[in-house]
């Protein structure tokens, strides 16, 4: 049966009761309501459901739960709060991260499937990569294990777009 | 009260319609609300003998008191920004900032018209119609509540003014309820075996008359940037997305789908409950499905129940390595469609100089969208059904699953939400997991959300079929083509039968295997040509569970393929005459939009004129071959340029497009920021599409299931872009968005044969086939 896991997620602790080998993006929809990662492949080939756990992104269709107790759970829900706190001023509705903000800015979202994924990334790049180049970004987003970053509509020129305007913003 | 009749109306449209009338005063609120007026509603509302329809038409338009408009429109975003366009058009004609409007899309009960998502020019011819009927009405309105002339009135930002007076729209419909109905013509799609798809009235209802519309020199809106209203939500996780429907009860639902796009169940296997206690199997016919209240356990137990299930063998398809063959092998009968004269064009040949001709092809490919198809349903015991659906046709889907319930039309309801882009597989109402969850829905008595696998996408969703062309040219003396000939041959791409419910043994729509001439000729220089296109059944199509490899359009349907094989074909001429494409192009054409454009791109480019192959490939580093072609379509009131800059590393195969530049008039630019996403992102696709997709198959299934092993374009892979816009204000509005992936394969196999001296005549440029290609040519550059 179920046992009792905790999980941290974007600063708040939750008991889950899905089996330890339960996939983190399952727990993440279906039982925290958090449906910023979505379903792409399911075996970490595309991206769509990254998150950042403890700082590193993560693919959470492959990520069982047990392996994600202990350690810091963060959505595209938690981006806000996470830049927030990182400048320590007090977040609000309508606080953004500066990612989320040349999201909007650079209008990245065809579809927008895999844009959580694609966020979730730049997120990650930009904290270990203050201020990436055009390769370092494309590197990123393509060669970094367990896959490339895909999307179909296309959008790679605006992401790169998008990553270096926030990544000015951070530094701002 | 009447508003404005236009003259062009027919006369039975005159006696009533447009009619603005006040239902009456109220106490608060107030509303202007605009509904059609359609004759078939109407004649079955007032024949005694047909049941007046029971269910409500939605408006088109209600503009309240609160200044707030709703515009309802059954066509949807996919992607493209056709829900920032279409605020843009209807602001244009009210007078009205587009941020006032809110978009209501696709909800077949809360919008009025149904329509083609992708059919986005008739979508906003209908939208600019209301938006003009409306701002009539608003204007005699006004004109008698400040006693002004309809004449003396502007109007900005929704505030009428005139002799020092003002009202705001939003005053003047304050305690009244005023409806304004406005003429239609169409039907509502319904199933007709009669269509070649099976299905009749998929572009819905048109507005009729032609209302006064703003000149576009005074356009405030079209031309500016305006913002895709969903993007803010869905950067930070408020979007409601077709996945994230959850309804109480609800039971998640996995497929079990069989081995082989042909096999029929023998016996179903168990599930052990004592390892997924809540999971149940569900069969009818050969849909296999685990459904549970619990997605991973439904996820699991799918998963082990697969391996318990007894299949019967089919082998009916050609394998993918031999579709060339099976498709030369079809008999082929007469031609679905045929242009030009037979005689000319052979007139022309037999008098030729030179004659060129070749073949070309291209394998099954994926529309591939990141996220697997995904339905919620909820069908009741009364017959009655809700469907939560990504598709483009929600009045299509909404017909086909009141065909495969037996239900009728009225009891369905179809509610769209975001999902994952389609590029086309949805366009004609079908496919998909709503056809799963509806007849999951119906056996259980619970709502059933259907979540395909990725597996399940690849291997079970249709495809845009693979094809073959044979293309021939004559020239004189002077090296100008005199005529051409083709002959296109692909499998169906209409075949928009959900598969659940082909495999549950329920209704269906049929299809005809008819192709069409999906070419917009670009070259009116050239005095003769004959084509002609032959469709075909799908491959499998005889199998004993009905599925085999089903055919649907993708972007740029019928004129991606059919362009690569001319535009081919006149850069191999281009070659043989020894000119330089972009000169040979113009001395074929006299529209000056399109010269234009190709003048214009080229400057981008940095194009130097000369002929291929190029003189001097290897550069300095001599390892790489450097090349550079160019291609151009026409497509709906819209020209296309495409330049491409590759380098091939002989030793790897591998071809890296190292620039794009992409061309583009579609008319009036409404939108440039948008536009210039939708070329940046379609040149992604369109590179994609020649260096890597091709669906590999055995004798019963699709093999590339995975992103693996069928690979897309990634970041690192896309080339730098540049872009080229040229609007016209007095061309109209032209198709902007769909068209930049079809540019780039034909400029990119003809930048391989600038590097090689090589045609190649398929797609996709694998490093498998450029290494077979260079070994070929032993006498080319490449191993010079």
């Amino acid at each position: 049966m179920a046992d009792q896991l905790s999980l941290t997620v974007n600063g708040q602790q939750h008991t889950v009761s899905s089996t330890p080998e339960t996939p983190l993006l399952y727990v993440l929809r279906n039982e925290l309501h958090l449906t910023g990662p979505r379903y792409g492949c399911g075996i970490a080939q595309c991206g769509a459901c990254a998150v950042l756990l403890d700082g590193a992104e993560v693919r959470s269709c492959i990520t069982p739960i047990a392996a994600a107790t202990g350690k810091k759970i963060i959505t595209i829900e938690g981006l806000p709060a996470l830049w927030a706190e990182s400048k320590n001023v007090p977040a609000n509705e309508h606080t953004l991260h500066p990612v989320q903000q040349a999201w909007i800015d650079e209008q990245v979202p065809q579809c927008g499937y895999c844009q959580s994924g694609m966020m979730i990334a730049a997120a990650e790049l930009l904290a270990t990569k203050p201020s990436p180049t055009i390769a370092e970004i494309k590197d990123a987003y393509t060669n970094k294990p367990p896959s490339p970053h895909l999307c179909r509509c296309g959008t790679y020129a605006a992401i790169i777009r998008a990553v270096q305007r926030a990544s000015v913003a951070m530094k701002a | 009260m009447n508003a404005t009749l236009p003259s062009s109306l027919p006369a039975n449209f005159r006696t009533s319609l447009p009619r603005l009338t006040r239902r009456g005063f109220l106490q608060s609120g107030g509303a202007l609300i605009v509904s059609l007026a359609s004759p078939r509603i109407h004649a079955q509302a007032t024949n005694p003998t047909m049941p007046a329809r029971n269910i409500s038409i939605a408006s088109w338009l209600e503009l309240r008191d609160d200044g707030t408009i709703i515009v309802r429109t059954g066509r949807t975003e996919i992607g493209t920004g056709m829900s920032g366009f279409y605020p843009q058009i209807i602001a244009e004609e009210l007078c009205v900032h587009p941020s006032t409007i809110r978009l209501i899309m696709g909800d077949t009960d809360r919008t009025p018209d149904g329509g083609y998502s992708a059919g986005f020019l008739t979508g906003a011819d209908n939208l600019r119609k209301v938006g003009a009927y409306t701002y009539q009405a608003l204007l005699r309105l006004a004109s008698k509540k400040l006693r002004v002339p309809v004449a003396s009135l502007i109007v900005e930002e929704g505030i009428v003014c005139g002799a020092d007076q003002k009202i705001s729209y939003a005053d003047l419909v304050r305690n009244q309820r005023l409806d304004l109905t406005i003429p239609v013509s169409g039907d509502l799609a319904t199933v007709d075996a009669k269509a070649w798809n099976g299905l009749a009235g998929l572009d819905g209802l048109t507005v009729l008359g032609n209302p006064p519309t703003r000149p576009v020199g005074k356009y405030k809106y079209i031309g500016t940037s305006n913002p895709m209203p969903g993007i803010p939500d869905k950067v930070t996780g408020r979007t409601q997305w077709t996945c994230d429907v959850s309804l109480p009860n609800m039971l998640h639902a996995r497929m079990v789908r069989p081995p082989t796009l042909g096999s029929t169940l023998i016996a179903a296997g168990k599930i052990d409950n004592t390892a997924y206690p809540t999971a149940q199997l569900i069969v009818k016919h050969n849909l296999v499905a685990v459904v549970s209240p619990n997605e991973w356990e439904a996820v699991s137990a799918s998963q082990a129940v697969a391996a318990d299930m007894k299949w019967s063998e089919w082998s009916g398809l050609p394998t993918s390595d031999k579709l060339t063959e099976a498709l030369r092998s079809y008999k082929w009968s007469k031609p679905s469609e045929a242009k030009g004269s037979v005689e000319e064009t052979a007139a022309a040949f037999g008098a030729a100089a030179k004659k060129l001709s070749a073949t070309y092809e291209q394998p099954y490919v994926k529309h591939a969208p990141i996220g697997p198809y995904v339905a919620v349903a909820d069908v009741r015991l009364d017959g009655s059904a809700t469907i939560w659906s990504h598709s483009a046709n929600s009045q299509g889907l909404r017909a086909q699953i009141a065909n495969t319930l037996s239900t009728t039309i009225d009891k369905v309801v179809v509610r769209w939400l975001d999902h994952a882009g389609q590029f086309g597989r949805t366009t004609f109402g079908g496919d998909g997991a709503e056809g799963d969850a509806a007849i999951l829905s119906q056996l259980t008595g619970r709502p059933v959300r259907v979540q395909w696998t990725l597996q399940d996408d690849f291997a079970w969703s249709a495809s845009s079929p693979g094809w073959v062309e044979d293309i021939a040219c004559s020239l004189d003396a002077n090296n100008r083509i005199t005529a051409l000939k083709s002959s296109f041959y692909s499998g169906q791409s209409n075949d928009a039968r959900i598969v659940g419910a082909i495999l549950a043994g329920m209704p269906t729509i049929q299809s005809r295997p008819d192709y069409w001439i999906a070419t917009e000729w670009p070259y009116d220089r050239i005095p003769h040509r004959h084509e002609e296109v032959f469709g075909m059944p799908n491959l499998g199509s005889d199998s004993p569970s009905g599925v085999g490899m089903r055919g649907l359009i993708m972007r740029t349907p019928g004129q991606r393929q059919q362009n690569f094989a001319l535009e081919s074909l006149i850069n191999e001429a281009a070659a043989a005459t020894h000119t330089d494409p972009i000169d040979f192009r113009l001395a074929h054409i006299s529209d000056s939009r399109l010269i234009d454009l190709i003048h214009a791109t080229a400057k981008a480019a940095d194009w130097q004129p000369r002929p291929s192959p190029n003189p001097n490939p290897r550069k300095t580093d001599g390892t790489q071959l450097h090349g550079r072609g160019m291609c151009l379509m026409i497509r709906q009131n819209a020209c296309w340029v495409g330049i491409a800059e590759i380098v091939i590393t002989p030793s790897t195969g591998v071809i890296q497009v190292t620039k794009f530049t992409i061309g583009a008039d579609p008319g009036k630019i409404i939108n440039p920021p948008q536009l210039e996403r939708c070329m940046l992102s379609g040149v992604v696709m369109g590179i994609s599409e020649a260096l890597k997709e091709e669906v590999t198959f055995d004798t019963g299934r699709i093999t590339s299931t995975i992103w693996s092993s069928y690979k897309i374009l990634t970041m690192a892979e896309m080339p730098e872009i540049k872009t080229v816009q040229i609007s016209h204000d007095d061309k109209g509005y032209g198709g902007g968005s769909e068209a930049a992936n079809a540019v780039c394969p034909p400029a990119v196999a003809a930048a391989f044969h600038d590097a090689t001296g090589i045609h190649p005549r398929r797609i996709p440029l694998t490093p498998a086939y450029v290494t077979q290609l260079l070994n070929r040519n032993p006498t080319t550059p490449a191993k010079s």
